[in-house]
């Protein structure tokens, strides 16, 4: 499968989350299939865990859906926590 | 035969605590299933663990069910708990110790075992 940069995961978090705080991307092998990816926003407050990680995962249906993004390593926060 | 949907179901369901993963709890292929796999076993929770890598239909369906698109998967009492991150980030809260005290009681055994699917 085609690898994908870091800099088109932060491009489609950033879409799916203009007001984020902190958009971060980790290309952690630097293989371009292995991520890390922290969000931090607002948005996620009052948001169980899961449902903060299911938003992150849907931003990044397509790059996950054809394979390209072997693993996905995800850290949200909420604005009240660093 | 049933089909692997209802499998996979039926395990979500029945099993006290599901983790999807690949591999086997002898044999983990993959570092995030051992990462979730560690915290339950943490916990003293009982695991039934199912590997998803003989066919890539098990995870197709799994995903189709779930609506997570990565692997591992944990299930508490039929729920989705989620995948590595949030099962060791709820472990680090004491969260997890909770939960899953709270479905199953304090007193149980901590067993792991895994199950396999039945393949058309």
């Amino acid at each position: 499968m085609a690898a994908v940069d870091a800099e088109a995961i932060r491009e489609l978090l950033e879409r799916a989350f203009p007001e984020a705080e902190q958009v971060s991307v980790e290309d952690r092998t630097g293989t371009g299939d292995h991520f890390q990816v922290t969000v931090a926003s607002a948005s996620f407050d009052g948001l169980s865990l899961i449902d903060q990680h299911r938003r992150v995962n849907d931003a990044l249906a397509e790059p996950l859906g054809d394979g390209s993004i072997h693993e996905l390593r995800i850290r949200t926060k909420t604005k009240g926590r660093a | 035969m049933k089909t692997l949907n209802e499998q996979i179901s039926e395990v979500i369901e029945r099993e006290p605590v599901a983790l999807f993963m690949k591999g086997t709890p002898q044999m983990v292929m993959c570092g995030n299933s051992q990462r979730a796999l560690s915290a339950l076993r943490a916990v003293g929770a009982p695991v039934t663990t199912v590997d998803i890598l003989p066919d890539p239909r098990i995870r197709q369906e799994l995903q189709a069910i779930s609506g997570w698109p990565t692997i591992p998967q944990v299930f508490v009492k039929g729920e989705l708990v989620g995948g590595a991150d949030i099962t060791e980030e709820l472990f680090e809260s004491g969260e997890l110790q909770r939960k899953v005290d709270d479905a199953l009681g304090a007193e149980r055994e901590p067993d792991v075992r895994a199950v396999a699917l039945e393949l058309a």
